[in-house]
């Protein structure tokens, strides 16, 4: 893996918008499928190495190594079908639900890997929680949304304590004062938003380690979203958060590390300012300029 | 092209007025395909109607039979008794003999042996039998004298009912004229009358019409579909989750669904026979019995839950499959949990479409000997009996003009055991179905 050092400029206006470097100062060329940029981070939660998934014959992903570090947020960005949700679902080994989907190379969290006969694959998923694409809660009450996963878990003792996990999950997630006279109604009666963050309640209320976002704010309105992205942003301070985005503006407000995606392979890694205003790849740049995507 | 028949983006004036022409065929078109779409409800309807207005018409007298009052003299002497009043003695007494006397007494002039043989026979044979249990449900009216109710033979109830022609010649007549003089009188008393067929709904079969009752079949059809609700419901639902949940898509899983979905198409009767040979005569299992017949419609109800068992399952969205898994369920809890309340429904409507399927079956259950003349009403699972359509079977078979308004009936109760069992399936969907 090249590691080129270029003077790290930052170009971002106050209002958060990134401003693309015009006129093509990346260095590397277009062919180029080496990762570029440092993959490490600094208090690594889950590493990956040379990860490689297959779907029957076809790869999709390539050797992609990466780390995801605590109290961080890492963007995984790029072209759709570049395979961001596959490396994902990598993490928490949701790819072991789909026939013919097959994983090799090692993936560890905090320092076991996760394929380790050792490692069951519900405390693994109990320790990174996922949030997905399209809202999904359970056709159950609000209540009973949040309060699966520490019920299968047999995280409480009693119903008061099961409650009290209810309430706090809630509020991390920014939804207790909306819903809080009316946790027996159904959670699919919500509206877009709100159903998002009951997911995340409902991911945060198993208390894990991780939690992997596959584009969350794709499915809503910009208020919806920019609750969301606060949300992201308090949660870093307990969690590793992974996020896939397809919106550039959103990797750059909610994350500090971004990687690039091209067709199965990692093509550039860096510090999310570096990576949206000053980029090393040909690639890269191709894409944050939008000249494809 | 120059006559100004191109339209499109060249020539803006056009387009609208194109469009407007060919609104009067597309209106015309859309009213066209609503009138077949209603016609053909209409016509469904009727048929519906006319099925239901001949069979309420042939079966609704089945529901009414005729009765005689008798003053019966409770007599020990001509009970043949004497002083004994145990049970095996009043059982085995002869009370025939007080319909006849009480008969005698009431038409003192008849006294050729023929004649008094034709009164004889106006009275259904049925009258002991209540005369007995009458008897045995309260020894001390012995030595008594009462009126009793009895009721009378079929010939007379179709008399009574008007499907006799008194006008015919006397020989095509099932009643001759002394017959019809007696009934007269008997009806100038008020001592006929139509009352309420509770022998219907109490009785088995019967060679006598008015003797012949419903429940043997019924209860015969409901510990039959006991055994098969019991097997194919489980079975099915648990192939249909470990097919669509837990096994691997292969050359294996592809040939037993391939298999399942000819199973569906396969005759009943062959099940029939399937049965004949594996169960009567492998296993040894009782000859028509409900457990037979539960365990035959198993096998052809089985491919049917199984299919829309699958569909149901199929139809839970994916997402709600992820949701569980991303928690950390296992993919046990993630079916129990989620997966299959949500299927429910679906997999309650494939039941009882297959069970709706068993209760109108009848071809397999001839093969296993459920076809038999069986008098007794079944009290388990073991017991010789017959089910509903067999028993529809065997009275519109029968020449009696009793038989064809009790098949009419019978039918009118094997519709209604179907509404029941709907409106259950419908109720307990009612109770799984939720919104997402
Ligand atoms: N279940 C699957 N079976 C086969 N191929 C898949 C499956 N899911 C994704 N792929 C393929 O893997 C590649 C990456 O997909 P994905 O990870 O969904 O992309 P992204 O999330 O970046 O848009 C695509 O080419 C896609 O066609
Ligand atoms: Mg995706």
């Amino acid at each position: 893996m090249d590691t080129v050092s270029v003077e790290n400029e930052v170009i971002m206006a106050d209002d958060g918008i990134v401003k693309p470097v015009a006129g093509g100062r990346a260095t590397i060329d277009r062919d180029n499928r080496e990762t570029v940029g440092d993959v490490t981070a600094k208090n690594p939660r889950m590493r990956c190495r040379e990860v490689s998934v297959f779907y029957g014959e076809k790869q999709a992903i390539h050797d992609v190594s990466l780390d995801v570090g605590s109290n961080e947020v890492i963007a995984l960005i790029g072209p759709s079908g570049c395979g961001k949700s596959t490396f994902l679902r990598c993490l928490n080994r949701m790819n072991d639900t789909i026939d013919g989907c097959r994983v090799i190379g090692d993936i560890s969290l905090d320092g076991d890997s996760i394929f380790d006969t050792k490692m069951d694959v519900v405390q693994l998923r109990a320790q990174v929680g996922m949030v997905f694409q399209k809202p999904n809660p359970f056709p159950k009450s609000i209540f009973e949304n949040v309060a699966y996963g520490p019920r299968i878990h047999g995280l409480t003792r009693d119903k008061t304590e099961l409650e009290a996990v209810v309430h706090t999950s809630l509020d991390r997630a920014g939804l207790l004062d909306e819903v809080k006279d009316r946790l027996g109604e159904p959670g699919t009666g919500l509206s877009g938003g709100q159903q998002q963050r009951l997911c995340i309640a409902r991911a945060i209320a198993v208390n894990p380690e991780v939690i992997l976002m596959d584009e969350p704010c794709s499915a809503l309105d910009p208020i919806a979203t920019a609750r969301i992205e606060e949300l992201i942003d308090e949660l870093r301070e307990q969690y590793a958060i992974a996020i896939v985005t397809h919106s550039m503006q959103q990797a750059a407000r909610v994350s500090q590390r971004t990687a690039y995606f091209h067709l199965g392979d990692l093509i550039e890694i860096g510090e999310t300012n570096q990576v949206f205003t000053n980029p090393h790849h040909q690639l890269t740049e191709d894409y944050i300029t939008g000249r494809f995507g | 092209m120059s006559n100004g028949t191109i339209t499109g983006a060249g020539n803006p004036g056009r387009t609208i007025d194109t469009v407007r022409a060919g609104l009067d065929r597309r209106y015309r078109a859309e009213r066209r395909f609503r009138i077949y779409g209603l016609s053909a409800i209409v016509l469904g309807l009727l048929f519906v109607s006319i099925l239901f207005i001949t069979i309420i018409g042939n079966g609704y007298p089945a529901f009414q039979q005729t009765y005689v009052k008798l003053d019966i003299d409770f007599d020990p002497e001509s009970l043949g008794i004497g002083d004994q009043r145990s049970n095996a003695a009043l059982s085995g007494a002869n009370y025939q003999a007080l319909v006849r006397n009480a008969l005698k007494v009431r038409f003192p002039d008849v006294t050729g042996r023929s004649d008094r043989r034709a009164l004889n026979s106006l009275i259904s044979s049925g009258a002991s039998y209540q005369l007995r249990d009458a008897v045995l449900d309260d020894p001390t009216i012995i030595g008594t004298r009462r009126s009793v109710w009895v009721p009378a033979d079929d010939d007379v109830d179709q008399l009574v009912k008007g499907h006799m022609d008194r006008a015919a010649a006397e020989g095509d007549r099932r009643l001759k004229d002394n017959q019809l003089a007696w009934l007269d009188q008997l009806q100038a008393d008020g001592a006929i009358e139509k009352r309420f067929n509770t022998t219907f709904f109490t009785a088995g079969d019967s060679r006598e019409p008015e003797l012949a009752g419903i429940r043997g079949a019924l209860m015969g059809s409901v510990f039959t579909l006991i055994v098969t609700l019991a097997l194919s419901f489980p079975i099915g639902v648990a192939t249909a989750v470990y097919l669509e949940e837990f096994a691997p898509r292969n050359r294996w899983t592809d040939l037993i669904e391939v298999n399942i979905n000819n199973l569906a198409a396969v005759p009943s009767i062959v099940f029939g026979l399937l049965g004949l040979a594996v169960f009567i005569n492998f296993f040894g299992l009782p000859r028509s019995a409900p457990l037979v017949g539960g365990l035959v419609l198993t096998l052809m109800t089985l491919p049917t839950i199984i299919i829309a068992s699958r569909a149901a399952l199929k139809s839970v969205p994916p997402s709600i499959r992820d949701a569980a898994l991303g928690v950390g369920a296992s993919r046990v809890q993630a079916v129990t949990h989620h997966i299959l309340p949500l299927a429910m429904p679906g997999m309650l409507t494939g039941a009882i479409i297959g069970m709706a399927q068993a209760l109108g079956e009848s071809a397999p259950l001839l093969m296993i000997g459920m076809v038999a003349f069986i008098v007794d009403v079944p009290g388990g699972f073991t017991d010789p009996s017959t089910v509903l359509p067999v028993q529809i079977y065997l009275w519109a078979d029968s020449p009696e003009r009793g038989f064809v308004e009790r098949t009419s009936a019978a039918i009118m109760v094997l519709l209604g055991f179907l509404i029941v069992m709907n409106a259950l399936a419908v109720l307990l969907r009612k109770r799984f179905e939720r919104r997402w």
